[in-house]
């Protein structure tokens, strides 16, 4: 049998650019499918910051009670891709997500500053104390983590434990701290809102002082509560999250809710908000709607992610103090979501990063 | 002309065979600009332009002027070169006995040996935090620290480095050292000995693959961030993250590449200049290159490998299945993993297929240029797999999020193969350049003066001749693309995309013992069909 190298040319090139094709066109299809066959808020895009384990479970849920399907994707604040913020912006001039839920601030706050997010006053907010909405409706907070300290159980007892960040820098804990690389993720909004609460030189002050009594400066929160756990550090900043899940671990670590008095704790809502130009925004606000439920508050309670409710009258996590019987930071989130830049620039040469 | 004229069948050959060659060719390159080259390009102009779209050249302005920021990029350097000096080290060597010697359970010491490399390398990391940190296993076994400040120190990331990327050096010398030509060293054997053949003929004649193999590990060290931010090194990559995640400006962060990309440009010209342009092969070569007879040697040189394999792929592996040990939710993770298992290997493998496809073009084109673009392609491809896998991602969105058959496809899963194959089909056409240029230019010609048409030739001779060259790059193709992160996080379209996705966006948060276990489902996940592979086809080339 003679074989025609033309043929075989044609065929491997064909067969590669029809699986191409394949491949596009094949969801393509379904898609064009499905928008066809139901109405237009028979399904919704989210794109979610707050851990995958946590959120997927509620949207599922929304899937099930609504029938509608919720295409996400997912991201975290830990990533060094730094994924969803920088996919909306770059999507921008033809959006394909329809909402954003954050797990933390500073993200929707750039967001809402480019012009990617659109205004959305949504009724199910109501009991949300309105420090944690937008005067603009341009997002609302719902379930909030917390800037917590960590500490090792064995090496340090619970008196002991350090009650403001600012003993960080007490030369007891010399080489015995480790907080994340404060230019990304929570990290980086507490430094921020450090400096807004603190003023720039005392919050240059402190860093300073952070950076002579040998800081580790580590790649993620998740590493920091990893090494007080494995006791290579004492003492950590971390989130309330990253603790519990250790704790639940059963590992040797606990937390203290830090400047309780004085400054206050620096809280993290949740934000959503929805996408300006979204392909599905009746849908979309439906999903608005479901996330700031009193329902989805109690799920983040009760999950491994112990988040706080913003609302009284809902049951908070165990183990966690309720947010009436702690002094919030009060802050202006916004501004300090403003500074995050110039922090970052400001902190590269007192850390040495 | 006129005989030519007489004879119409030899006359529409010479038309056709040229221009069906520079189609291909030249479809090709078409389609390598349109899908790499493009994405790059728009991304400068995005840092070359401001706020009021107007060239502005600021952004470059700022670049390396603290003194922080060149500190940065010297250790970054230092780290890629590194980590290529000893993955080289470590890889060659064995590539040259997988491939000449009669080393015990071959096949299966190779799979073994290729390991590294399908294990994310921040988990090769984390894997030997446990081991050697100030609490990891050998701290406790011992009674004290002994080897945690080396473990967090530049030299703890480079040896991290190379064990995960000394397969790339090891899969690449292999390919070559199967095809140097037998009667060129058994000639050597005549007038001088064994050492002296592989120094003065073998290695010059594999040298330039086992350097596109030490380029690649070069760049793929300076661009890393996950083992250096893990182990406490300060590296430039850090700096692009930064204008991505901190500050959101997309011009800086390209702009911030740029120094990245120079530096790879400067190694790549020197390693040109020291290795130059070699003819590869003159002649078929009928036996098949000289076997490696180990003689005393032998014990010492399996124990050697059994060494290497113990330190890359034992140890880490025990660690991680160790911290795995006490995991409590891994049923639950394992359990949702189908739907991205299946689109992992399904997407990679597409992928890899096509960038074969697109690699063996411009790899062959490379391969058998003589003017001097030849040159300038190698450094473009490299410069161009230099480009940080989040810059990618963005001007991928940039170009292909419209409305339209554009944005069709970017809200399809095709998407995702684009990004791989803008990601590393450099590498696979380096790889397979390098194989082509073992290939006698003498085969061609004699294909075309017994009458074989371009294709045909092609298909028939050119493409049997550089099946180790294509196994080892469809491998590697496969291998970076399963893996793949930085481009797919920033482009899979909603819905589940691949497993490092699912697997990244799970364990954030999670306790290292969950991370431990997923790599290790990971690892086991791609291990299974490349070892069916290896095992279903055979890799050796029958001689």
């Amino acid at each position: 049998m003679t074989r025609n190298p033309y043929v075989e040319v044609l065929i491997a090139f064909t067969l590669g650019v029809g699986l191409l094709v394949g491949a596009c066109t094949g969801r393509q299809t379904s898609q064009n499918n499905e928008s066809g066959a139901r109405a237009p808020s028979g399904e919704v895009t989210i794109y979610v910051s707050t851990d995958r384990v946590f959120s997927e479970p509620i949207l599922r849920n929304y899937e099930l009670n609504t029938g509608t399907k919720v295409n996400a994707v997912y991201d975290t604040e830990e990533t060094k891709s730094t994924g969803l913020a920088n996919r909306l912006l770059a999507e921008k001039n033809n959006p394909q997500a329809d909402v954003f839920w954050s797990n933390e601030p500073v993200r929707t706050l750039v967001l809402k500053k480019r012009g990617v997010l659109a205004p959305y006053k949504s009724s199910s907010a109501v009991g949300i104390p309105a420090v944690f909405k937008d005067p603009g409706d341009y997002w609302t907070g719902f379930s909030a983590r917390s800037r917590v300290i960590v500490y090792n159980t064995k090496l340090v007892k619970p008196e002991e434990a350090p009650k403001s960040v600012l003993d960080l820098t007490d030369p007891k804990w010399k080489g015995q701290v480790a907080i994340a690389d404060p230019r990304f993720g929570t990290t980086s909004f507490h430094v921020a809102a450090l400096y807004a609460e603190l003023g720039d030189e005392r919050a240059d002050e402190f860093f300073r002082k952070l950076k002579a009594n040998d800081v580790k400066i580590v790649a993620a929160n998740s590493v920091v509560r990893d090494m007080v756990a494995r006791g290579e550090a004492k003492v950590g900043l971390t989130d309330t999250d990253d603790v519990n899940v250790a704790i639940e671990d059963k590992q040797p670590v606990a937390m203290v809710f830090p400047d309780r008095e004085g400054m206050g704790v620096p809280l993290m809502p949740n934000m959503v908000s929805l996408i300006a130009g979204a392909p599905h925004s009746e849908a979309a606000k439906l999903l608005i709607d479901y996330l700031l439920s009193s329902e989805v508050e109690l799920m983040l309670a009760q999950s491994e992610a112990v988040q706080i409710p913003l609302r009284v009258g809902v049951e908070g996590p165990k183990n966690i103090p309720p947010i009436s019987s702690f002094k919030p930071m009060t802050l202006d989130y916004g501004k300090a979501a403003d500074r995050v830049e110039d922090v970052t620039r400001r902190l590269q040469p007192i850390l040495g990063l | 002309m006129v005989r030519l004229l007489r004879e119409p069948k030899r006359f529409r050959r010479a038309l056709t065979q040229p221009t069906m060659r520079s189609a291909l060719i030249g479809s090709a390159f078409v389609v390598f600009a349109g899908l790499c080259v493009l994405p790059v390009v728009y991304m400068i102009g995005v840092s070359l332009v401001n706020a009021e779209t107007s060239v502005n050249l600021e952004n470059y302005r700022r670049l390396l002027v603290e003194p922080r920021q060149r500190a940065l990029l010297l250790n970054s350097t230092l780290l890629g070169a590194s980590s290529a000096v000893f993955g080289t080290l470590l890889g060659a060597p064995l590539g040259i006995l997988l491939a000449r010697s009669r080393l015990p359970a071959k096949r299966l010491l190779r799979i073994a040996l290729v390991i590294p490399l399908i294990i994310p390398p921040y988990v090769l990391a984390l894997a030997w935090i446990l081991l050697t940190g100030s609490t990891g296993v050998l701290a406790r076994t011992i009674g004290h620290d002994l080897l945690s400040g080396w473990t967090y120190s530049f030299a703890g990331a480079v040896v991290v480095l190379s064990l995960a990327y000394y397969p790339l050096s090891m899969l690449a010398t292999e390919a070559a050292a199967r095809r140097v030509d037998g009667h060129l060293e058994e000639g050597a054997l005549l007038v001088t000995h064994t050492r002296r053949v592989m120094w003065r003929i073998t290695l010059p004649l594999i040298a330039p693959m086992i350097a596109a193999a030490a380029l690649t590990t070069f760049v793929m060290g300076l661009s890393e961030f996950g083992v250096p931010s893990l182990l406490r090194v300060r590296v430039f990559t850090t700096e692009v993250f930064t204008a991505f995640a901190a500050l959101y400006d997309f011009g800086a962060a390209t702009a911030l590449a740029v120094p990245l990309l120079v530096v790879t440009l400067i190694v790549a010209v020197t390693i040109k200049l020291i290795i130059g342009e070699r003819f590869i092969s003159v002649r078929r070569s009928i036996h098949p290159a000289l076997p490696l007879a180990l003689g005393r040697w032998r014990v010492l040189v399996f124990g050697g490998t059994i060494l290497v394999l113990t330190a890359a792929v034992v140890l880490p592996l025990i660690a991680l299945a160790y911290e795995a040990g006490n995991v409590k939710r891994v049923a639950s993770t394992f359990e949702g993993s189908r739907e991205a298992v299946i689109n992992s290997l399904l997407l990679a493998a597409i992928a890899a297929t096509l960038i074969i496809i697109l690699a063996t073009f411009l790899g062959y084109w490379r391969g058998q240029e003589r003017t001097r673009w030849r040159s300038v392609f190698d450094l473009f491809l490299l410069v161009i797999f230099a480009v940080p896998s989040t810059v990618l991602g963005v001007g991928l969105i940039g170009l292909w999020n419209r409305p339209g058959l554009l944005g069709g496809i970017y809200t399809s899963q095709g998407i995702i193969i684009i990004g791989y194959i803008a990601r590393f089909v450099t590498v696979a056409a380096l790889i397979l350049a390098a194989s082509v240029r073992q290939i006698p230019k003498s085969f061609e010609e004699a294909a075309e003066v017994a009458g074989g048409s371009w294709p045909r030739t092609f298909a028939q001779i050119l493409l049997p001749n550089m099946r180790p060259g294509v196994v080892a790059a469809w491998l590697v193709s496969f291998i970076f693309a399963v893996g793949e992160l930085g481009t797919t996080i920033l482009v899979a379209p909603p819905g589940e995309s691949t497993l490092p996705v699912r697997i990244y966006t799970l364990v954030a948060n999670s306790p290292s013992s969950e991370v431990a276990a997923l790599a290790l489902m990971e690892v086991g996940i791609i291990l299974i069909p490349l070892t069916l592979l290896a095992l279903l086809t055979r890799v050796e080339v029958k001689h």
